[in-house]
């Protein structure tokens, strides 16, 4: 039986590290290929180790999708690409082609420089890396190879986000990335078209949310920050550099600018900082959100913090309502959560489950989720059996299956269903007719072809509506069945009629045979 | 419920007093020899806090992160000191492990967790026992703990159970313990774990089990024998011999892998016998039709073989190999047939079959595409049956594979030093051409394998770029000229071709390179040249169109490829002229101005080697403007350097210059120190960090020249100068060195706040010093009002603003006594900065103190009860 088989080696059950195996009519797709902000170690990145096992890398894989430039979705590419040793193609849109590299410099820069590591991809690898890529259009078909074909949908999110449909002959599978329902001020919501997938692999970071309007939170976001400037404070909002508006990098307040402003404003109890975002253990920006108010800083110093914190969730993920919204819009046959919390995916899953239907599933990073798919067959239609059916004044409604009947002719890969007569003009071959014959037992003593002209006459009495001829041979048609009187018994009170039929008038032949073992009328006896 | 009986003892965090406690115990237990490194006192006073928390099931700790780095921690700790101590010394310990085994619910993470520190204090034997005293080990790991409760279900919980038995499998005892508690069934089952990684984690605990409980046996190899092995070792065998003589796929492959992670980690003689008891069924999978576990038996026999313990010829593994090699599929024999190949102890008989195998699909190939008897082949005779080969390469679904595979592995074997059996390199070099062919539609097959083929490869660019590697590795071989004129002839199809796609094109760039390369080194380079140089003219009419491609990966490419030929084949005449006759250079130059900064990057490294042929070409009679264009060149670098508002292209001009100065550009060398002083002003105000690195190391060629040219290196078999005149050259050193601001730039890297810079800075300094601070000379020179004091950044970015302030208003050279010129004044602050003490600063990662166990354990405390109000809000 078909099956499409998704293993995360990272997202699964938890936020960080993107990276799911999807095993779809025999291709291997990896989607995403991440790291973890968390981590400094070999943990950082997804264990490629659970694919090299099944042979060399480009081999096994079929290609790998990035859905955006973030790096818990990008940032071990160029480690993957250049250090572990795929060679095979990287897809992306172009946006995403354009700033990723950035991005990944950056996170190079951090962490060559900051934590001063050497053994770490170089910009070379960065480039060679982005060579590989080959970036795709929205909405652009992609032949991958003969059989493996991709789609990327709008995904909002980021400048260049996309949802990806994989697909390969009538099985397909959607992967969303990070999407967002609800349009901000510069990118708009994810869209997708009712493309019916196998499997729907959402995102599900707000599983169990449903957030106010942007614009109330734009509304507090202004009112804190005329408040604190009326005080006679400043405020500092550090951000995520790209994608998002820009203040003071970085947005987790772990070095550069925004720290060091940080560092002489934090005194001030009139200041304000505004956290729009996540921030990893270990940075500042997690330790004053945690509300900590001592810290220690380099040399030995304690910095004060006397400043007020606030935390303002500007991101764009989908939300309970958005991720609903897009299983309606897509109509999956299943759907499965990666890149969210197991408790909170626990809840929606089980609300999926019951509004639309469908199975859910929620693999943890290392567990393979196995569905069955029972996949369509595409079969061309002959015109002339189209025309034959529409002839029979049936009205055809494309909104309405239709059952049709004819010849299929599997031939060079393709299927074709035409009309029996045209099957076999194609092929050249001559028609056979199977013909089902019975025997009926009929008590008459008198001579055969008067017991035949007796049948005959009851026939014909009982079965005003057909014709009924008595052929010069001496057997009797009934449409196109035949009757005729054979061999004689062992006894002579005994005849024997044959009756013979097509499978085409599997019916009459029936009802004829039942008819005739009744037995003759006794009045015309 | 938790937190009351935890506050008496959260009272008592320990105390100074008990150092006196601890030596006592010390002396008690006897085990804590090592020299201690204590988990610092105040982490000791916000570890009771820490427990209470993870043992609250009302409190999440949602982050992950926060209990994996917490186990790393203890890691760390029960690596240096003793752990029964550390127990004792921190009760809140053995209280969180008691507390979570009674809460009713806890979560999957915290009981995770608690697995897996347990098994990280019983791997130590006296705090095993400790353990084992208060019922801790056989609650968590025995039948009646997690195992039999819902939570199992959980991946994580599994995973934490199996790392943290992994961890304690140390010393007997826990074998001994893990035997009887009806743990290793456990193992057995969770070898088949829908998890991954459990399923992994649990196969790599059997093997250390294995090898753990035989460690003891390595001293008496002629009397081992398996019936007297341990009881835990016996029980693994057996169930390792029942699994592959069961009917199930899975359980077999699983104890392939079990013994292939055997034999990889450990060569004891135990190994052979085992090897002995368990070939028979080994060997019996491989006469399966067909054979299934076909990947893992490859993996087991490359990982026996190699191995010093089946290295005999006379080993039964051989014969077992040379079965495989017949046996197994064409797809999965490749890897095992390469292998063997790279053995240095391999049967010469096994070696020849592996390369028959390799060589079987390439022949098929060979003989597919030509007419009957045009060629003799790659083989004398097929050694597997050639209608299996005929019949994969003649599916699409497997073609490419079985055709990427072979390539792959046989362009390993070009890159070993000595390849053990004879290679046909030239049939060889005629199947991958012919690859090429079909790849690109050039070739006429003859016959009807040879047409699928054909169809099944046009376009496919794994194939492509599978060969193209291979092409490039058999360059090393000495070929005739027809057979090198078909190289050429693919290349240039390949490179010329609309169809080629960037990554095929970047591959085709690299294997011309190396035939390139591979011919002008060859000793018979001279009767092949005038071919090679016909070719190169071709290749720079394609190079011109490739430079000018609408796609930046095409001209980047392009761009490496010009860098690398010109570095390589500079010295041939020949090619010189070819080059300065095309418009390569020309359009090198434009690109210099290319939208994308990877290409514009690309363009000032290849301008930088060009420039040296510019400069050979212009010393000729007749070429007039050489001088004149080079001229141009080091200025546009100049300004790329200090306009181009993108970090990639700065920093190939910086790379470019630091190997001019190097290498002694004729550019350079008219006027050093003014090319010098140029250079490191506009770096001096660059943002970017490698940018400034690059300037230092420009700065470190410089001194190193300027020193080694005045005889000051330290080189220990330069003559000795004289004291006078080592102290004049030092003056004189000095003296240039301010004039080109040398320090003036070096003490502003230092106070910078990318690290690498200041660490650097602070490295050439040190040395610089170590040069010029040691003669007694100058330091009476400078003695007069100097402070012995040593002084930080923030006093050297003073100095460094009075120094700019001094320059500001006067014209160059009026500042020289009081600033950055004067060398009293530099001297004074090399003496003066604490050079050492910023060196062991800057030694240190930035992030040093968020990384350190207190900020750990105080971002777990701070973390209680903010969660929900700040949702994990990803990116």
């Amino acid at each position: 039986m078909p099956e499409i088989k998704v293993t995360p080696l990272g997202a699964g059950q938890d936020v960080g590290r993107s990276c799911i195996l999807v095993s779809i009519a025999g291709k291997n797709v990896m989607l995403d290929c991440g790291m973890h902000m968390g981590y400094n170690d070999d943990r950082r990145f997804p264990d490629f180790s659970y694919i090299t096992q099944n042979g060399r890398l480009t081999d096994f894989l079929d290609c790998v999708i990035i859905s955006h430039f973030h790096l818990d979705h990008c940032g071990a590419l160029p480690y993957f690409s250049e250090m572990v040793g795929y060679d095979g193609p990287i897809y992306m849109t172009h946006p995403t082609k354009a700033i990723c590299p950035i991005l990944l410099e950056d996170y190079r820069k951090i962490t060559v420089d900051k934590k001063g590591e050497t053994n770490f991809f170089t910009s070379q690898m960065i480039k060679d890396c982005m060579k590989k890529v080959v970036a795709v259009h929205l909405h652009q078909t992609i032949q991958v190879d003969d059989e493996l074909e991709i789609k990327a949908y709008y995904a909002g999110h980021v400048l260049g986000a996309a949802m990806f449909q994989i697909k390969v002959g009538s099985e397909s599978v959607v992967y969303t990335g990070d999407y967002n329902m609800t349009p901000d001020r510069h990118l708009g919501a994810a869209w997708i078209d009712k493309c019916r997938p196998d499997l729907l692999i959402s995102e599900s970071t707000y599983a169990t949310t449903i957030r106010d309007s942007k614009r109330c939170r734009e509304r507090d976001f202004l009112k804190k920050v005329h408040e604190s400037v009326e005080r006679g404070g400043k405020v500092l909002i550090p951000v995520f550099a790209l994608g998002r508006v820009v203040f003071a990098t970085p947005g987790m307040l772990h070095a550069g600018q925004s720290l060091q402003i940080f560092r002489k404003w934090a005194g001030n109890e009139k200041n304000m900082v505004i956290m729009p975002g996540y921030c990893v253990q270990g940075t500042v920006g997690h330790k004053i959100l945690s509300g900590q108010r001592k810290l220690e800083m380099e040399g030995r110093q304690i910095l004060e913090v006397k400043m007020q914190v606030e935390y303002m969730s500007f991101s764009a993920h989908a939300d309970a309502k958005g991720i609903m919204q897009l299983i309606r819009q897509a109509e999956p046959r299943s759907v499965l959560l990666v890149h969210g919390e197991a408790k909170k995916m626990e809840f929606l899953k089980q609300k999926i489950e019951q509004e639309f239907h469908v199975n859910c599933y929620m693999p943890a990073n290392g567990e393979t989720t196995t569905l069955f798919t029972s996949p369509n067959i595409p079969v061309d239609i002959s015109l002339g059996l189209l025309k034959r059916e529409s002839a029979i004044g049936l009205v055809p409604d494309s909104k309405k299956p239709k059952l049709m009947h004819g010849t299929l002719i599997m031939k060079d890969n393709s299927f074709r269903l035409v009309s029996p007569e045209q099957a076999l003009k194609e092929l050249g071959l001559g028609e056979h007719q199977l013909r089902f014959t019975c025997r009926v037992h009929i008590q008459d003593p008198r001579k055969e072809h008067e017991m035949v002209l007796r049948v005959y006459n009851h026939l014909k009495g009982v079965l005003k509506d057909y014709s009924v001829q008595h052929l010069p041979d001496g057997s009797i048609m009934v449409e196109s069945i035949l009757i005729q009187a054979t061999a004689q018994s062992e006894d002579q009170g005994t005849k024997v009629l044959l009756v013979s039929w097509t499978y085409q008038d599997e019916e009459l032949g029936s009802y004829l045979t039942s008819l005739l073992k009744k037995g003759l009328p006794q009045t015309t006896a | 419920m938790w937190r009351e009986p935890w506050g008496g003892r959260l009272s008592s965090p320990p105390v100074p007093g008990a150092k006196a406690r601890t030596a006592g115990l010390r002396g008690a237990c006897g085990s804590a020899k090592k020299t201690r490194c204590i988990m610092d006192r105040e982490c000791s006073q916000l570890l009771p806090s820490v427990c209470a928390v993870l043992a609250d099931s009302r409190q999440l700790v949602a982050d992950d992160t926060f209990l994996e780095k917490f186990l790393d921690w203890f890691k760390t700790l029960t690596e240096t000191e003793s752990s029964l101590l550390l127990l004792q010394e921190n009760p809140c310990l053995t209280e969180l492990i008691t507390c979570v085994l009674k809460l009713k619910d806890p979560s999957s993470s915290t009981l995770s967790f608690i697995l897996r520190l347990t098994g990280i204090f019983a791997a130590s034997e006296s705090c095993f026992q400790y353990l084992q005293q208060r019922e801790l080990l056989i609650s968590l790991f025995g039948e009646v703990g997690p195992l039999s409760s819902a939570l199992w279900e959980e991946a994580s919980v599994r995973s934490g159970w199996v790392q943290g038995v992994h961890s304690m499998v140390q010393h007997q005892s826990a074998l001994h313990f893990l035997c009887s508690c009806g743990a290793i069934e456990v193992i057995f089952t969770l070898q088949g774990d829908p998890s991954l990684f459990v399923a992994s984690a649990a196969n790599q605990l059997l093997v250390h089990m294995l090898t753990f409980s035989l460690q003891s046996f390595q001293t008496k190899p002629e009397n081992i024998k398996d019936c007297d092995w341990p009881i835990c070792a016996q029980k693994l065998i057996v169930h390792i011999e029942e699994s592959l003589k069961s009917n199930s796929a899975s359980r077999i492959k699983q104890s392939l892998k079990l013994l292939t992670s055997v034999f990889g980690c450990c060569h004891d003689l135990w190994t052979e016998v085992l090897w002995s008891r368990l070939s028979e069924p080994i060997v019996y999978l491989l006469e399966e039709e067909p054979v299934h576990a076909g990947h893992s038996l490859v993996d087991l026999f490359l990982s026996m073989a190699r191995s010093p313990v089946f290295s005999c010829p006379e080993c039964s593994l051989w014969t077992s190999v040379t079965c495989a090699l017949e046996h197994l599929n064409p797809a999965q024999v490749g890897r095992l047939a390469v292998g063997v190949l790279k053995l240095q102890e391999c049967p010469q008989a096994v070696k020849i079959q592996a390369l028959s195998v390799l060589l079987q699909p390439m022949d098929c190939v060979l003989k597919a595409a030509s007419q009957p008897l045009e060629y003799p082949g790659l083989l004398n005779r097929s050694v597997n049956d050639s209608a299996t080969v005929e019949t994969l390469l003649s599916c699409r679904s497997s073609c490419a594979s079985l055709l990427c595979q072979t390539l792959t592995h046989l362009e390993e074997l070009q890159y070993l030093t000595c390849l053990p059996v004879d290679l046909p390199h030239i049939p060889l070099l005629q199947s991958v051409v012919t690859i090429l062919q079909f790849c690109i539609g050039l070739a006429t097959p003859a016959s009807c394998l040879g047409n699928k083929i054909s169809r099944i490869l046009i376009g496919c660019f794994r194939v492509q770029r599978s060969a193209l590697d291979i092409l490039g590795a058999l360059s090393h071989w000495e070929s005739p000229s027809v057979f090198i004129g078909s190289v050429f002839d693919i290349l240039l199809a390949y490179l010329k071709s609309p169809d080629t796609s960037p990554t095929v094109l970047k591959k085709s760039f690299q294997a011309t390179l190396k035939w390139l390369v591979s011919l002008s080194e060859a000793p018979s380079s001279k009767d092949h040249w005038q071919q090679t140089e016909q070719f190169l003219q071709d290749l720079f009419l394609v190079l011109q169109k490739r430079l000018c491609s609408p796609y930046w990966e095409v001209r980047d490419s392009a761009l490496e490829f010009l860098t690398l030929l010109v570095k390589h084949l500079r010295e041939k005449e020949g090619f010189r002229q070819v080059l300065f006759s095309s418009e390569v250079p020309k359009l090198t130059e434009d690109l210099l101005e290319d939208p994308e900064s990877y290409v514009r990057a690309s363009a000032v490294t290849a301008m930088g080697q060009l420039s040296f042929l510019t400069h050979l070409i212009s010393k000729k009679p007749g070429v007039e403007n050489g001088n004149v264009k080079e001229k141009s060149i080091v200025a546009q670098l100049k300004e790329i350097l200090s306009t181009d508002s993108e970090g990639f292209p700065r920093r190939a001009v910086i790379s470019v210059f630091i190997d001019w100065l190097r290498e002694g550009h004729p550019d350079v060398l008219k006027d050093t120190e003014q090319f010098v002083s140029s250079v490191l002003q506009a770096v001096n105000s660059d943002l970017d960090w490698e940018v400034k690195a690059g300037g230092l190391e420009l700065a470190e060629v410089f001194s190193a020249q300027l020193l080694g040219r005045l005889g000051l290196a330290a080189c220990p078999y330069a003559a000795v100068l004289s004291s006078a005149t080592r102290s004049t050259h030092l003056s004189e050193s000095l003296q240039i060195f301010c004039q080109v601001k040398l320090f003036e730039f070096l003490f502003g890297a230092l106070c910078d706040c990318d690290r690498p810079v200041a660490q650097k800075a602070c490295d050439i300094l040190i040395a610089l010093k170590a040069e010029l601070c040691d003669e007694s000379s100058l330091k009476e020179g400078t003695s007069a009002g100097l402070s012995t004091e040593a002084r930080g950044i923030a006093w050297l970015e003073e100095t460094l603003r009075r120094w700019s302030s001094c320059a500001k208003p006067c014209p160059r050279g009026d500042a020289d006594e009081a600033g950055s010129q004067d060398p009293n004044g530099v001297l004074l602050v090399l003496r003066t900065v604490d050079l050492e003490g910023l060196h062991r600063s800057l030694n240190r990662s930035s992030d040093h103190i968020e990384k350190s166990p207190q900020s750990l354990l105080q971002d777990i405390l701070a973390t209680v009860g903010t969660l929900e109000e700040n949702e994990a809000d990803c990116y």
